[in-house]
């Protein structure tokens, strides 16, 4: 079904979305900065180049449980059930082989190339983030009722 | 050319059938968010109610000035004695028990007139921009389960549901549940006194169900209506403060078969006028192709530039000198024997026997010959 909307395009939505959406997070410090919650997001900055939900095509680099999952879009935009592609890879993949799979599936294909670097960056902080805190670290101590809960959430699912 | 595009009917388990309806005109309509925001701003206004305070607030009292001589400043003061409130200033914005200043008429201009074209524009500019996709995920709504933006339910889906059970069912088939799901965790008391008057709660606004009152059965509106956020309308009275809440584009719609079929019978096209509105066309798009990657990619737009000057790499002409002797990379550029150099390591060879030859001494003397 080749549904085409002439009247829309990723540069019109931008424009109607630029200055407020569901994904922006503005704060007024550091001279007023503004992020982004979007899941295709590489960097969560709110900018036209790196909102996922804004281009037709975007790169979303998550960490899922102990999994990193790696979400693309496809070319179903107006059938957002099947709007994306979603590939995990397991916590025992290699770093570097983790980065070779994402930008063999997405930048070395011609897709998003320019956002190479980005997704590489992503992925090994996805990464980090997962690693096993070593025996007799200190535990961090969370701040905000919102991270006590999604940490609780995460135990729960591993155990 | 493409053909036109055609969108598919959702059955009432939620898979897509065969059935399909071309797009409706007022699709296609220009998306104008100036125009929706200041319509909608406008159109806020109109339910509001007057209100002031009290015409006799702060001038109940018989109060008189001192005058001049009395040490105190010359506002008025509460005239007799025996109370507290005697002496004490009166009347004045900045006195206590005083009137405020410019006391709050009911004859405020509460309302505001919006020109019709305007109005209509922005309904058609609303409904365009609730088939992206993007545009529903910008306004917050979850419709990750949704098969299709817009998303057309076949009528006969509806003409069985009778009671919010079947409704709810219909929205989980339609990958709707997420929507009203946010909706329902989003509600929260309000904060101020908003709570007394009525409005105890806020909470997100989920799907709108649009149907067409001719055909799809009234018993539509009762069954939905105490689903959480979801909101129904006529196709033939969609308003803009539902297909555009607080002036942001794209309302999460689910629009029943025959509401669907019956928008171009609403609204017209770009060249033949409504049938239900009076000299009604769809407004044109300025510009036919938005998108601006495509306009400046095309062959008409590139073969009218000139070519790149330069080739892919262009020297860079003020750049920091670089020390060779510590940048590899610049001295090879100086001396490619270097990297032979070092690779064989000749710089770290030892004189090959332990002691440096002696001179002949007839060397020397003849070196000092004069």
């Amino acid at each position: 079904m080749a549904t085409k909307y002439e009247s829309l395009s990723p540069d019109l939505v931008w424009e109607a979305v630029r200055n407020n959406n569901a994904y922006l997070v503005k704060r007024k410090q550091a001279g007023g900065v503004q992020f982004s919650r979007d899941p295709l997001n590489l960097v969560n900055k709110h900018s036209r180049k790196y909102e996922g939900f804004v281009n037709p095509q975007a790169i979303g680099i998550q960490p899922d449980g102990n999994t990193v999952s790696l979400i693309t879009k496809t070319s179903k935009q107006n059938q957002p059930a099947s709007a994306y592609q979603t590939s995990s890879f397991s916590s025992t993949t290699p770093s570097r082989k983790l980065y070779k799979s994402v930008v063999n599936s997405t930048a070395k294909k011609g897709y998003r190339a320019d956002l190479r670097a980005q997704a590489v960056a992503r992925a090994s902080a996805v990464k980090l983030s997962q690693r096993e805190t070593k025996k007799g670290a200190q535990e961090k101590k969370l701040r905000g009722s919102k991270a006590r809960k999604a940490a609780a959430a995460v135990k729960e699912a591993s155990s | 050319m493409t053909s036109r595009p055609t969108v598919t009917i959702i059955g009432a388990d939620g898979t897509p059938s065969n059935d399909t309806h071309p797009l409706p005109s007022v699709f296609k309509a220009p998306i104008r968010l100036d125009i929706v925001q200041a319509v909608h701003t406008g159109m806020a206004k109109n339910k509001r109610q007057p209100y002031a305070v009290s015409e006799k607030a702060g001038h109940q009292t018989s109060a008189e000035s001192w005058g001049t001589g009395r040490a105190v400043a010359r506002i008025p003061r509460v005239s007799g004695g025996g109370t507290h409130r005697a002496g004490q200033a009166a009347f004045g914005n900045q006195c206590r028990s005083g009137r405020m200043f410019a006391p709050t008429k009911v004859w405020r201009k509460w309302h505001q007139k919006i020109n019709l074209g305007q109005k209509r524009f922005a309904t058609s500019s609303a409904i365009a921009a609730s088939s992206s996709a993007a545009l529903l995920l910008a306004r917050g709504h979850r419709i990750s389960g949704i098969p299709e933006v817009p998303l057309v339910v076949n009528s006969t889906a509806f003409a069985d549901i009778k009671k919010t059970q079947a409704a709810v069912a219909l929205l989980k088939a339609a990958g709707a549940a997420a929507d009203v799901e946010k909706v329902k965790s989003s509600r929260k008391i309000r904060a101020g006194k908003g709570k007394l008057r009525n409005r105890r709660h806020q909470q997100r606004r989920g799907p709108l169900v649009v149907y067409d009152p001719e055909s799809d059965s009234k018993d539509i509106v009762r069954s939905f209506r105490n689903v959480p956020g979801v909101e129904t309308s006529s196709v033939y009275a969609l308003n803009l403060l539902q297909l555009a809440p607080g002036g942001h584009l794209g309302r999460f719609i689910i629009w029943t078969s025959s509401a669907f079929a019956a928008l171009d019978t609403v609204y017209g096209s770009t060249t033949s006028p409504s049938e239900l509105k009076k000299d009604y066309l769809l407004p044109t798009n300025v510009i036919s192709q938005p998108d601006l990657t495509k306009l400046i990619n095309s062959s008409e737009v590139q073969s009218v530039l000139r070519p790149v000057k330069g080739g892919a790499v262009t020297k860079r002409t003020v750049v920091q000198k670089k020390n060779p002797l510590r940048n590899k990379q610049v001295l090879l550029r100086l001396n490619p024997y270097a990297a032979a150099y070092s690779k064989q390591g000749l710089g770290h060879l030892k004189v090959e026997d332990g002691k440096a030859k002696k001179v002949d001494p007839s060397f020397i003397e003849s070196l000092h010959e004069n």
